[in-house]
């Protein structure tokens, strides 16, 4: 994550000490604080950036911008410390509390937010804006503070060694120790108890501090607590994060009824997500998986004016849909409340999908497709079916003979259904049993596939409800597509010899055949 | 509150029935499990009103007369199936159906909790018969069965009623394994008899006599005359096993289970005729199913029960009546006495024809010089839990059927297992326990007054007592239980039963052709199938008997 660039900072303290005061106790410890705010300040920045290049992609722009805003901010918050005055070792109390409380909850602040905020980089610069002040105060407060107790060369030779000394053990310890035993979240929490500390060592060293200590001792105990029990949180917040279930940082995970939703990010800016594990998609290539979901078969539809999504809560196959004009309603069925949320309100992810799930052509019912099919009423020209793979019993019962039977009621005369149906190379039973189970089912299907460079080759059956109803160049394609043109449509009905038709049973819910070849198929690749 | 097992058996030995409960929770390891606060009751068929019967003199006398039709006593499924053949046979007439509980259905009940219906009985038929008309076409009529295959011409069932997949797994050897047929970490010499057995039955499902009918064939009256394999009725299945070299404890333990399944007794109380019947007998052929199949649904066979009621007709069905006597008059009427529990009060019912389609032990109140027929009805208890926690374990995920290996109890169901969805639910979780009570046919008054009089708490003990031997640690999780105790399950074939005069002769009609009974009592073989009929033929006798 190009550490060595970040340590270019530092140009800290313009505030230039006056001449020294007479000897007083402890600059030795004064000097020890320099080395830890000096740390503690360095990570804040880091955390801020290497959480900013996770969450927001392109690490080049969020490190230099995230550190330029720091940078500046420091340099106003030396320009404030001339406004304090008076008893400026309660000053420094205060501000290490402060920095401690607000560094060490940035990292959680911007994890726990980044799903809630409808602008992400309002906060997070927000918060490195603040962050920054308040440690531009730290210095100049200290050499003011040490002014009379040291002579000004040795303060400023000191004070300023201290300083990089601190810089150079953050930098070290962040990446090789810190990210990976800890992970952000706890990093930022624990440096932030650090800064507390620091507060109360000073407290408890000066004699000065006696009038107000109890009080202080309080706040500081007070602080400690939260920021434990921050801790205590984060390990929910990133149960997953730095270990070896993902590969990037967890920088969303919720658990819901239904499964658990896990976003990660890492410093090529590429969102994945996950369902209970599984990958759904990777935004570096999901255009690839939606366009060859979504044009294959409304590319032959000019009329298809009412179309059904069952999953696909993520809003991306809807992306694709709105690209043609002549798609007046999308009835989307997603199980999963918090999913369509996420993908509603999260400023990246409405990114992603083109504002799709806002979209005044669609209706967006939370509910189990399976049981809401049963008792619907309407009927569709094009039916997008984007299940989870057919990992479990319950899911199987979504592939079933019973159930594309009562799919196919929903159909206007021509219609079209898609399947997304796991990949013909890993499982090739399975896929083939998801054909063979919609021929069962009344359909005659299209088989075809495609490949997506993180899921590999993938499979999709187009189920006409007529045979003969679909034609592969049946239409022109919307504009900017990056993946499906005729060519590639018509390529991807040809299936080489490795992924080639097998005879399969059928898929029933009395048999769950699919369950069965899916779990051989897929069980030596750990799924 | 959690009671001391200490306390429990000292409480529990002071009653008759805790001695009866006492020797089935002795029959298994460890403590009493830890739980939580648990919320339910306990139920029962209405024993207490059906037991008015015994002391006449405590009802009151008729006020009021009312003249019928046809009259159907019993709300079962015999009694529902005789009102549906009735009304398609002769849809001009009026039928009456009285019922001593407050809703239809007898063995075939259904309860529901917040998520979903359960069974408190009957929950399951077997593929019918192909050759069985009147049954496809009810089931037709119900929707269960949607067509048939132009190239096979076998019968087309609706997917979503066939148990879905995974349908059975037996906990063995601390593994649950797929089916119920011990099969994992068994012995080879035992799989061999195991397969010598059922290689035998599969011999018997094609067996016909000399009179060409099938060996075994349900309803079963329709088997074969044949004098080689009647005889087997006057033995006990389990001397039968011991002469033909069976003693295999596990292929023992799965036809004892079976039978307590379906009988209430295990393979040393029934009659080897039964005992082979019971598995030769299932014939049903499907084109989308395996010959194993079976049909199920959240509510058990209560469906069927109410798809009965439905093709019934427009004629009444009166609840909470009890009929108390039945007289033939001189003006050739039967004159029921009924007893309305709801207003309290007798009603003189005049019929032509009556349907009599209750349990034998109610209709030879009823019937004057009724033949000395004695069936034997184990008491059943059924129990719908509400688990917090996903009921696991090693190997099989929860099933349908969930069955441990050598368990005085016969498992449980997964009350949503049919359920149309697509995700995985967390919980909580519906399970409907069965639990066959032992029975000693010397004394089965004895059996039937212990379960009676055993309480909440006690049948609670036991019941998670078996939770924990098959998930540790799940009882702690149950958060309510629905008790239900069945004083009279089901019949018994006992040895000499089936093909005993006293069966014969039950079955006759009665108070000069009037009173045509129908019950699986009188099949001995307590089916979906044989109810069915029963119903049936009762209802063409009652049609087409010469006083109508």
């Amino acid at each position: 994550m190009g550490e060595g660039s970040v340590l270019t900072r530092r140009r800290r303290a313009r505030a230039a000490a006056a001449a020294p005061a007479e000897g007083a106790p402890r600059p030795a410890l004064l000097l020890g604080s320099v080395a830890v705010i000096a740390t503690c300040g360095l990570l804040y920045e880091l955390i801020a950036g290497t959480l900013a290049s996770y969450l927001l992609g392109d690490s080049v722009t969020q490190f230099s911008t995230v550190i330029g805003v720091y940078l500046f901010s420091m340099g106003v918050g030396s320009w404030l410390s001339r406004y304090l005055g008076g008893a400026l070792l309660r000053w420094f109390i205060r501000l290490e509390i402060l920095v401690g409380l607000v560094g060490g909850a940035s990292a959680p602040l911007l994890f726990g937010l980044f799903a809630h905020v409808g602008s992400f980089r309002v906060l997070l610069y927000g918060l490195v804006g603040l962050l920054g002040t308040l440690v531009g105060l730290e210095i100049p407060l200290l050499l003011r503070i040490l002014q009379g107790r040291l002579a000004f060369k040795e303060l400023v030779a000191r004070v300023f060694t201290f300083d990089y000394v601190g810089s150079l053990l953050a930098a070290v310890i962040f990446p090789l120790v810190l990210v990976p035993r800890l992970g952000l979240v706890r990093t930022a929490l624990l440096f932030g108890a650090l800064n507390v500390v620091v507060a109360g060592v000073s407290l408890l060293s000066f004699e000065e501090t006696r009038p107000y200590r109890r009080r202080y001792l309080a706040l500081i105990a007070l602080s400690l607590l939260a920021l434990g029990t921050g801790v205590g949180l984060a390990e929910r917040i990133q149960r997953y994060a730095e270990g070896e279930v993902f590969q990037d940082t967890v920088i969303y995970a919720q658990s819901t009824p239904y499964q658990r939703l896990v976003l990660t990010g890492n410093h090529r800016g590429e969102l994945r997500l996950f369902l209970n594990g599984n990958l759904q998609f990777s935004s570096a290539d999901e255009y690839r998986y939606h366009e060859a979901l979504v044009h294959p078969a409304m590319q032959d539809r000019p009329r298809a004016s009412r179309i059904l999504v069952l999953g696909g809560g993520d809003g991306l196959a809807v992306r694709e849909l709105l690209k043609y004009p002549q798609v007046q309603h999308i009835q989307l069925v997603d199980l999963d409340p918090a999913m369509t949320k996420l993908f509603r309100s999260n400023q990246l992810l409405r990114e992603l999908n083109h504002n799709s799930l806002h979209s005044p052509k669609l209706t967006i019912t939370n509910a189990d497709a399976y049981a809401w099919l049963r008792q619907d009423t309407a009927r569709y020209d094009v039916v997008l079916v984007d299940f989870p793979d057919p990992g479990n019993y319950s899911i199987g019962k979504l592939y079933s003979t019973a159930f594309y039977q009562t799919l196919r009621q929903r159909l206007r005369p021509g219609g079209l259904v898609v399947v997304q149906a796991t990949s013909p190379y890993v499982a090739r039973r399975a896929y083939w049993c998801v054909v063979h189970t919609l021929a069962a089912s009344g359909f005659s299907p299209v088989p075809y596939h495609a490949y997506v460079p993180s899921f590999g080759e993938w499979g999709y059956v187009l189920a006409q409800a007529q045979p003969g109803t679909w034609r592969p160049d049946g239409g022109p394609l919307p504009a900017g597509l990056r993946f499906a043109t005729p060519q590639t449509i018509s390529e991807m009905r040809r299936f080489p010899p490795d992924m080639a038709e097998v005879p399969t049973d059928i898929n029933q819910l009395n048999n769950q055949a699919l369950v069965r070849y899916f779990e051989e198929e897929w069980g030596p690749y750990g799924q | 509150m959690s009671l001391p097992r200490r306390q429990f058996l000292t409480q529990a030995s002071a009653g008759l029935a805790g001695t009866l409960l006492a020797g089935l929770v002795g029959s298994v390891p460890g403590c009493a499990p830890a739980r939580s606060a648990v919320r339910g009751q306990l139920r029962g068929a209405g024993h207490a009103l059906g037991h008015r019967l015994r002391d006449l003199k405590s009802l009151p006398a008729a006020t009021r007369t009312e003249e019928i039709d046809l009259l159907i006593i019993g709300g079962g499924i015999s009694g529902l199936s005789a009102r549906r053949a009735l009304h398609e046979l002769a849809p001009a007439r009026q039928a009456l159906l009285l019922e001593l509980e407050p809703g239809v259905g007898g063995n075939a009940a259904s309860g529901h909790n917040a998520r979903t219906a359960y069974p408190w009985g009957a929950h399951y038929l077997p593929l019918p018969d192909e050759r069985d008309a009147e049954l496809l076409a009810f089931l037709q009529q119900a929707g269960v069965l949607t067509g048939y295959d132009p190239a096979t011409g076998l019968p087309h069932y609706d997917e979503t009623m066939l148990c879905h997949d995974p349908a059975e797994r037996l906990l063995l050897h601390g593994h649950w394994q797929a089916g119920l047929v011990p099969e994992v970490g068994v012995p080879a010499p035992d799989r061999a008899e195991i397969a010598r057995f059922l290689a035998l039955i599969e011999r018997l499902r094609r067996a016909t006599g000399p009179d060409g009918r099938d060996l075994f064939r349900l309803p079963l009256d329709l088997s074969s005359t044949d004098a080689a394999t009647r005889p087997l009725d006057a033995e006990t299945m389990a001397a039968w096993l011991a002469r033909h070299d069976y003693h295999s404890e596990y292929l023992r333990w799965y036809l004892d289970y079976s039978y307590r399944d379906d009988f209430g007794v295990p393979a040393a109380q029934i009659s080897a005729w039964a005992g082979l019947h019971y598995f030769a007998a299932r014939k049903g052929r499907a084109h989308n199913a395996p010959p194993d199949a079976v049909l199920t649904w959240p509510q058990g066979n209560h469906f069927l029960a109410e798809a009965l009621r439905h093709q019934g007709g427009a004629g009444e069905i009166r609840p909470n009546t009890l009929v108390f006597s039945l007289k033939e008059t001189t003006d050739g009427r039967v004159e029921a006495l009924a007893f309305d529990n709801a207003t309290q009060q007798t009603t003189r019912l005049r019929a032509r024809q009556v349907v009599l389609a209750t349990p034998w032990h109610v209709s030879r109140h009823l019937l004057p010089a009724a033949p000395a027929l004695a069936p034997l009805h184990a008491p059943w208890l059924v129990a719908n839990l509400t688990v917090d926690a996903y009921p696991g374990g090693t190997g099989q995920p929860l099933s349908w059927d969930n069955v441990r290996y050598d368990s005085p109890a016969l498992g449980y169901i997964d009350a949503e297992h049919q359920a149309l969805r697509g995700f995985e639910t967390e919980g909580p979780y519906s399970l409907t326990f069965y639990w066959a009570l032992p029975t000693d046919p010397a004394d089965p008054i004895a059996a039937r007054r212990h379960a009676l009089a055993s309480t909440y708490e006690q049948w609670l003990t036991l019941v998670l007592t078996e939770l924990d031997l098959m998930h540790p640690g799940l009882a702690a999780q149950v958060t309510a239980a629905e008790l239900w105790v069945w004083g009279h399950g089901m019949v018994a074939p006992t040895p000499g039963y089936v093909w005993g005069p006293a069966r014969a002769l039950a079955r006759q009609p009665h108070l000069g052709g009037r009173v045509h009974v129908a019950h699986t009592d009188l099949s001995g073989v307590s089916v979906f199938e044989e109810a069915f009929h029963q119903g049936r033929r009762a209802a063409r006798a009652a049609l087409g008997s010469p006083a109508s």
